[in-house]
C-alpha cells in the first residue's frame, strides 16, 4: 500500500536575510534612541542599556548590586508598591549586570506604555538604596551564591573567567563571601551617580510600536541631565593566570566539568566572522565534531558544546561539557584531537554544506521577529557595528574555503594557548 | 487571536495550521501521545530514552540530523509523564524535508543496537547531571514516590531508576515503538510561513500512507484519595534546609485547574506575590520560594519550595507557609490581587503566542486536551473565576490529610 518513494525532497537554497533596519533619534537630552517596527501583536520590548558592568566597578558584586537595588525602592514608591505594580500590569521586567553594560528590559502590552515609562523613570532615576533592603538582598544573595558554588559548571566557569583575565580584573575575579558585606547604600549610590545617566545609555525599543512612543519617551525621559564629573572607570589589566591547567576538587561529585578555551578576538576583528564558522563546525550546532564524536559516538556525555564570546576588551572561546569521571580524560583528549584535526585537515565539502547551510537559518531564526532583532540588534550595536557585521558574516558563511578553516583554527585554537579547568570528584 | 485550521487524515493523524506570514520560518510540532505515565513500573524511563532513540536513524534515512541542517533546520524534543513532543523550524521553501524527515520516523525506525547502547549512556549522563549532580537534584525522585503510591506519576519522566535503562533491550525498544508511535496516536502542528493547501498537501503525501496501529490502551490506577498527612525528612549536605510541600488536585481539564493556578500564582507570581512578600521580604524566613501546578493531564499536583534562611528552623518555615495560605483563606478583600494576575495570564498569553514554536506547541497540546480552542480562550476561562471559587478550592486542597511534605535538612555546619 505504501507506494510513495520516500526519496529525500529538493534542498532549496535558504533565502538571504534581510534584516528590518532600525530608526534612529535622539531625546531631548541627548540619549540616543533605536526603534524597531515589528511583529504582529499589539506588544513592545522596551531595554535602557548602560555602560554600567563590571568593568566600572571597583569593588566585587558592586555593579550586580547597584543594578538589582534598583527597583527596592524610589523617590516615589517602595520597593513593594514598584514589585506590585510591574506585576499589576502584567509588564515582564528583566534586571541584568554583565561584564560590560547593565540595564534593564521590560515586555509590555502596548496599553499600558505610559505606566511603563513612568516606573522605568522612577527605577533608573530615581532610585533610593534603602539600607534594610540592601542588606536583605545581601543576605539572600550570599544563600543564592552558596547553593550556585555546589555546582561544578559554576566553580568551573568562575575559575575560568579567573585564569583567562586575570585575578585582577573584572572579568575574571572570583566572588568570595566576604565580599556580600562591603556594600552600602552610599556606595550604590556613587556608583548609580557615575554610570546611570542619560550620557551613558542607550534605549531599544522593538515591537509593533506605539504611535505616540517618541514622544511619549521624551515627556518622561528626556528631560534628566546629569552632574557628569568625568570620572573615568579604574583600568585595570587583563593578564591571564599562568597556570594553564587547574583541577578543583569538589568530593561527592559524581560528573567532572571541563571547561577548555582562552581569550581571543572579538566581533571587531575582520576574522571574527570565520571564527564563529570554524566554532560552529567544532562545537557549535547538534552536528558539529564535538556533539557527534563525544555524545552521539561514545555516549560520554548528555552534552558538548563551543561557543565563542565578545566582551568590550576581549573576548573568550570556551569549550563546555559535564562527563562522568571515569570518561573526563577520554573526552579532555578527544577535544584536543578535534581541534587539531582541524588544524590540519580540510574540512570536506558535504560536512562545509551542512554547516552552511545550518548557519543561513541560524541567521534567519537571530531576526525572526520584533525581540529576536532587537537583542541581536544590540550584539552588533555594544561593539559600533551595524548590520553590516551580519551581511558580512552571511557572506563568509557562504564563501568560506577549507584551507581558510585550518589557518583560522591554526591563528586560534593554538592547544598550547588554551586554559584547560576541570572540576570533579578527586 | 490565533487562526487555526484542523484537518484528520484517513489513518487518524490530526493537523492543525496556523499560518503566519510575518516570518520566513515554519514551525511543525509532533506531538505522540504517550509520556512516562504509559511505562511498565518495571521499565521506568523508557518513553524518555526513545525521544532519544528517534534521533539515530530512520527506515530510510540513516541520520535525521544532518538532513535537516543542510537544509537550515533546528531542531528539538521532550518527553514529560504525559507527552513526547518533538518540534523543528526550517526556512520555508524546505518545509517538505521536515515532512520527510518526521514522515519516515513515523513510519518505522532503524532500531540500531549501537544507537540503544550510546544513547542510554547518554541518559545516564543525563540523570547524574540533573538529578545527582545538582544541590537538591534529587528532591523530585523523593517527592513523587511520596505524593503517589499507585499511579504511574510516582516515578519521574527520565525513570525511577537507572538499572531500567541500563537492562532495556531491542526488542522491548521495538514493541514500545509499535505500541505508542502511529499516526492514530500523534498531533502534528504547522505554524508559521505554510498555507493550509500547502499542509493539506504534504500531510496527505508524507503521512497519508503511514497505516494505522493498534495503539496500547491506556488504562491507568487512578490514585486512591490520600487520607493522611505524610512526611518525610531527608538529609543532605546542602548550604540551605529547604522545605517542599505538595496537594493533590484534580486533572488539567478539571474546572478548577484555574483557579488553583490563579491560586498560586496569588502565592508566588513575581516578586509581589504573597509568599515573597510575606516570607522573604518581610519576614526573612526564605532565600527564595516559589508555587506553582504541576499542569499533569491526569491529577496533578500543587508545590509549593523554598529554601530557608540561615538559622530559621524547619517547624518555624513550615508554619510560615501555612500562615500565609490560611490569610489567603480568611480575606475577603483579594480583588486587587486576583486582577493583578489576571493581567498577567493575559500578558503572559499574548507574549507566549508571538513565537511560532509556542504556537505550534501550544496547538498540539490543547488539541490533545480536546479542544484546539483553549488557546484563545484561556484568558477568559482564568477571567471568569470568582472569590468564591477560590475559596473553595483552598478548603477542598489545601488541607492536612491532602499533603507531603519533605524536610530537606542540611547537616552542614556553618560558621
Amino acid at each position: 500500500m505504501n507506494s510513495l518513494q520516500r526519496m529525500q525532497p529538493p534542498v532549496f537554497p535558504i533565502e538571504k536575510v534581510t534584516i528590518q533596519e532600525a530608526k534612529s533619534f535622539r531625546l531631548n537630552n541627548g540619549i540616543p534612541v533605536y526603534l524597531i517596527e515589528a511583529g504582529t501583536e499589539e506588544i513592545m520590548r522596551l531595554e535602557f542599556v548602560f555602560r554600567a558592568g563590571q568593568v566600572k566597578e571597583h569593588l566585587p558584586l558592586l555593579a550586580s548590586t547597584c543594578n538589582l537595588m534598583l527597583s527596592e525602592g524610589s523617590q516615589n514608591y517602595s520597593s513593594e508598591e514598584l514589585n506590585r505594580l510591574l506585576d499589576f500590569y502584567g509588564i515582564f521586567f528583566n534586571q541584568s549586570a554583565e561584564k560590560d553594560s547593565a540595564g534593564i528590559v521590560l515586555f509590555f502590552l502596548n496599553k499600558h506604555i505610559e505606566k511603563v515609562l513612568e516606573l522605568s523613570r522612577e527605577i533608573l532615576f530615581r532610585p533610593v538604596f534603602p539600607q534594610p533592603e540592601l542588606n536583605s538582598l545581601m543576605k539572600k544573595r550570599l544563600r543564592w551564591y552558596m547553593v550556585n558554588r555546589e555546582k561544578v559548571q559554576n566553580l568551573a566557569m568562575d575559575q575560568f573567567f579567573e585564569s583567562v583575565f586575570g585575578k585582577s580584573h573584572p572579568y575574571g575575579y572570583q566572588i568570595c563571601e566576604q565580599d556580600f558585606e562591603n556594600m552600602t547604600s552610599a556606595i550604590l549610590s556613587d556608583f548609580h551617580t557615575k554610570y546611570y545617566i542619560p550620557e551613558n545609555m542607550t534605549i531599544i525599543i522593538s515591537g509593533k510600536l506605539h504611535v505616540k512612543t517618541p514622544e511619549l519617551l521624551n515627556s518622561y525621559i528626556g528631560n534628566f541631565g546629569s552632574n557628569k564629573n568625568n570620572t573615568e572607570a579604574p583600568v585595570y589589566p587583563i593578564k591571564g593566570e599562568k597556570s594553564k591547567k587547574i583541577h578543583i576538587s569538589k568530593p561527592g561529585a559524581v560528573q567532572n566539568a571541563v571547561r577548555i578555551g582562552s581569550a581571543t578576538i572579538n566581533k571587531r576583528h575582520s576574522d571574527y566572522p570565520g571564527l564563529k564558522i570554524l566554532d560552529s563546525i567544532l562545537g557549535g550546532y547538534f552536528g558539529s565534531r564535538l556533539m557527534k564524536n563525544i555524545r552521539e559516538e561514545k555516549g560520554f556525555t548528555y552534552g558538548i558544546s563551543s561557543t565563542i564570546s565578545s566582551l568590550d576588551l576581549s573576548g573568550y572561546k570556551i569549550i563546555s561539557t559535564e562527563v562522568g569521571q571515569n570518561n573526563s580524560q577520554r573526552a579532555i583528549d578527544e577535544i584536543y584531537k578535534e581541534i587539531n584535526l582541524l588544524q590540519n585537515v580540510r574540512v570536506k565539502n558535504d560536512e562545509m554544506a551542512v554547516v552552511r547551510n545550518y548557519m543561513s537559518g541560524e541567521m534567519l531564526r537571530m531576526f525572526d521577529g520584533p525581540f529576536a532583532l532587537a537583542e541581536s540588534f544590540k550584539s552588533a550595536w555594544e561593539f559600533g557595528l551595524d548590520n553590516s557585521y551580519y551581511y558580512r558574516l552571511a557572506e563568509k558563511i557562504k564563501t568560506i574555503e577549507p584551507d581558510e578553516i585550518i589557518e583560522l583554527a591554526r591563528t586560534y585554537y593554538n592547544i598550547e594557548d588554551l586554559y584547560e579547568i576541570t572540576v570533579g570528584a578527586e | 487571536m490565533i487562526d487555526y485550521k484542523k484537518f484528520t487524515l484517513e489513518n487518524g493523524l490530526r493537523v492543525l495550521v496556523h499560518e503566519d506570514k510575518s516570518t520566513p520560518l515554519v514551525a511543525m510540532n509532533i506531538l505522540y501521545d504517550v509520556g512516562s505515565r504509559d511505562e511498565d513500573p518495571g521499565m521506568t524511563g523508557l518513553a524518555h530514552l526513545f525521544e532519544h532513540l528517534m534521533f539515530g536513524g530512520s527506515l530510510n534515512i540513516p541520520d535525521y540530523d544532518t538532513p535537516l541542517q543542510l537544509v537550515g533546520g533546528e531542531n528539538n524534543a521532550f518527553t514529560n509523564n504525559d507527552i513526547t513532543n518533538y518540534y523543528l523550524t526550517i526556512p520555508s521553501a524546505n518545509i517538505e524535508t521536515g515532512f520527510w524527515l518526521e514522515s519516515d520516523r513515523m513510519l518505522e525506525l532503524d532500531f540500531s543496537q549501537k544507537n540503544l547502547d550510546t544513547q542510554r549512556n547518554v541518559v545516564i549522563e543525563e540523570f547524574n547531571q540533573r538529578y545527582l549532580n545538582q544541590p537538591y537534584g534529587d528532591v523530585i525522585l523523593k517527592m513523587r514516590p511520596l505524593a503517589y503510591k499507585v499511579h504511574p506519576y510516582r516515578w519521574p519522566a527520565i525513570g525511577m531508576d537507572m538499572a531500567h535503562i541500563k537492562n532495556v533491550n531491542i526488542d522491548q525498544v521495538k514493541d514500545f515503538f509499535f505500541s505508542h508511535y502511529a499516526p492514530n496516536n500523534a498531533i502534528m502542528s504547522l505554524t508559521g510561513n505554510i498555507g493550509y493547501d500547502l499542509a493539506y498537501k504534504l500531510s496527505e503525501k508524507w503521512f497519508g500512507p503511514i497505516a494505522n496501529r493498534q495503539v496500547k490502551l491506556r488504562n491507568l490506577p487512578s490514585e486512591p484519595e490520600q487520607k493522611e498527612e505524610r512526611i518525610i525528612t531527608v538529609e543532605r549536605d546542602v548550604p540551605s534546609t529547604a522545605l517542599y510541600k505538595v496537594w493533590h488536585i484534580g486533572s488539567r481539564t478539571s474546572n478548577d485547574f484555574y483557579t488553583l493556578d490563579l491560586i498560586t500564582d496569588i502565592l508566588a507570581g513575581g516578586e509581589s506575590g504573597r509568599l515573597q512578600t510575606k516570607l522573604v521580604r518581610g519576614k526573612k524566613l526564605f532565600s527564595e520560594i516559589n508555587a506553582y501546578l504541576t499542569a499533569d493531564i491526569d491529577p496533578g499536583l500543587i508545590i509549593v519550595q523554598g529554601k530557608l534562611m540561615k538559622g530559621v528552623s524547619i517547624q518555624q518555615a513550615e508554619d510560615s507557609v501555612n500562615d500565609v495560605i490560611l490569610d489567603l483563606h480568611k480575606e475577603n478583600e483579594i480583588g486587587e490581587e486576583m486582577e493583578k494576575v489576571k493581567n498577567k495570564f493575559e500578558s503572559s498569553t499574548v507574549f507566549s503566542n508571538t513565537s511560532i514554536l509556542n504556537k505550534a506547541a501550544n496547538l498540539a497540546f490543547f488539541e490533545l486536551l480536546g479542544n484546539p480552542e483553549l488557546i484563545n480562550n484561556e484568558v477568559e476561562k482564568y477571567g471568569n473565576v470568582s472569590l468564591g471559587m477560590v475559596k473553595e478550592a483552598l478548603d477542598k486542597y489545601f488541607i492536612p490529610h491532602n499533603c507531603s511534605t519533605i524536610n530537606y535538612i542540611s547537616t552542614r555546619k556553618e560558621k
